[in-house]
């Protein structure tokens, strides 16, 4: 069987085609694997397995589960730092095809592992082999957006990586309605639920994978002129992939990403008990889930609304527009619950989040502004791997923070003052981070070889 | 080109819309 429609060759587009059939194949992919961020409402099934609903002796516990998570995220940002070169030279549509298979067949694996109740197995499938799905199709469509949109580059990418936090939207109440489909005197579902899923991201994503198209080299949009005075740290050059990790400003957005992304995910991590302690007995459980799909909202709006945003008052100013509005509101949060306020801390949070998501969707497009489009998925990938490490910084800093709290004899409802203060500080080593960004030094810039045959 | 545009939009929007309305949904208990 010949895969020569997956090569890049066979994937440009003809003349006339339409730029805005590939959005939606970006949003086919990442909106699958956003469900990772709906992965806790299988936490407690799956601890009730042995039991079919009930936990019983040798049931796995909450810890081993969360585990599932933690190691999706951790291969999310190793497969898309390793694979980034690979997409680039072997196109969107392979590497789209390659995710499928992985983010799906991460669902079957991990569905055998339900079904001998091996944990193993549950990590090798969705932890691995999914999070291997995760990196690649979170990374594929970027640069392939960024180069069908030069003159929106943030709002493209804006729109793609909005589809990762709408990918959670939809995974959350999929999971609930198929498990309650599939659940029997025998079964919790769960097992059915994970084979049926597995199918339906694969299918979709091919989907993506058969529709994406690059454009061809000389392409651009009809009436649309390249700039010809660029604005300050936007280049026309390109930076090669392993000469762009070498340099000051890789690390510098390296850093950018990851504080901006520690401060939000150790929040979203803690959003439910954080809202209950803070205003004690005034809002409930169901309220506070509530709060945290309100959060997932505004993640996801504030995704493709700020990435819009950035292609108008620049990238740079709109990370400092993250960081000091963020500080602002990580010091105000702790006034507003000790004044009683829970619509101002909703307020409050909900643009917090908002800027989470737009700090997730804005890199790439920074990545292009400062890198040159030749190589911005790899670097792209590179620079996730802040993602990586804010995922197990962020939780763990404000866990630690507030259980230290809490044993030193503050109060519950002021046990968050000190993380949401640490919070600041996180976001102002963002800031200067951000506030130091230059140009690239034109040495690092790439320069065509001089033989024909060479390629990059 | 113009109904496989709106097919692949509808596929996707769809989609991404119900999971907006039960979110929606969801976020009301906060006010209630």
């Amino acid at each position: 069987m010949t895969l020569s429609f997956l090569d890049r060759e066979r994937t440009i587009a003809p003349a006339g085609y339409n730029r805005f059939l590939v959005p939606p194949a970006a949003l086919a992919v990442h909106l699958s694997i956003g469900q990772a961020y709906a992965f806790s409402t299988f936490n407690l099934p799956l601890t009730r397995l042995l039991g079919n609903g009930e936990s019983a002796p040798g049931d796995w516990t909450l810890a081993q589960v969360g585990w599932v998570f933690s190691i999706a995220i951790v291969f999310l940002g190793l497969s898309a730092a390793l694979f980034g070169r690979w997409m680039e030279r072997v196109g969107p549509r392979k590497a789209m095809f390659a995710a499928a298979l992985c983010f799906g067949g991460g669902f079957l694996v991990a569905a055998v592992g339900i079904h001998f109740h091996q944990l193993w197995l549950l990590y090798l499938g969705y932890g691995v082999l999914g999070g291997c799905g995760l990196g690649i199709g979170y990374i594929s469509p970027v640069s392939t957006l960024i180069k069908w949109f030069p003159d929106r580059p943030g709002m493209a990418t804006g729109m793609a990586i909005m589809g990762f936090g709408g990918g959670a939207l939809i995974a959350a109440p999929l999971s609930l309605v198929l498990m309650d489909h599939f659940k029997s005197a025998t079964s919790p579902g769960v097992l059915q639920t994970f084979v049926v899923m597995g199918v339906i991201y694969c299918v979709f994503m091919m989907i993506g994978a058969y529709v994406v198209r690059v454009p061809a080299s000389d392409w651009k949009p009809a009436n649309w002129v390249p700039p010809a005075h660029p604005h300050k740290l936007v280049t026309t050059a390109n930076v090669h992939v392993d000469v762009a990790w070498r340099t000051p400003q890789f690390w510098l957005l390296w850093g950018v990403l990851c504080m901006n992304v520690t401060a939000g995910i150790g929040v979203l991590s803690q959003a439910s008990p954080m809202i209950q302690e803070i205003f004690g007995g005034r809002v409930t459980a169901a309220a506070a889930a509530g709060f945290v799909g309100l959060l997932s909202l505004f993640n996801m709006a504030g995704r493709f609304v700020w990435a819009s945003t950035s292609d108008y008052i620049g990238r740079r100013n709109t990370y400092m527009v993250f960081f000091l509005l963020g500080i602002a509101l990580y010091w105000l949060a702790p006034i507003l619950g000790r004044l009683g306020s829970v619509s101002l801390y909703v307020a409050a949070f909900a643009i917090i989040i908002s800027m989470y998501g737009g700090g997730f969707s804005t890199i790439p497009a920074y990545l292009r502004d400062v890198f040159g489009t030749m190589h911005v998925g790899a670097i792209h990938g590179r620079v996730l791997t802040a993602w990586s490490v804010a995922g197990v910084l962020g939780p763990v800093l404000v866990n630690y923070i507030r259980e230290y709290q809490i044993e030193s004899g503050i109060p519950k409802a002021q046990a968050y003052t000190t993380t949401l203060h640490i919070m600041c500080g996180l976001l102002f080593l963002g800031f200067l981070c951000n506030l130091v960004m230059r140009e690239v030094n034109p040495r690092y810039y790439y320069r065509e070889p001089p033989r024909s045959d060479a390629h990059t | 080109m113009k109904a496989r545009l709106v097919i692949l939009w509808l596929l996707v929007g769809v989609p991404l819309l119900w999971g907006v309305v039960e979110t929606l949904i969801n976020s009301m208990k906060l006010f209630q």
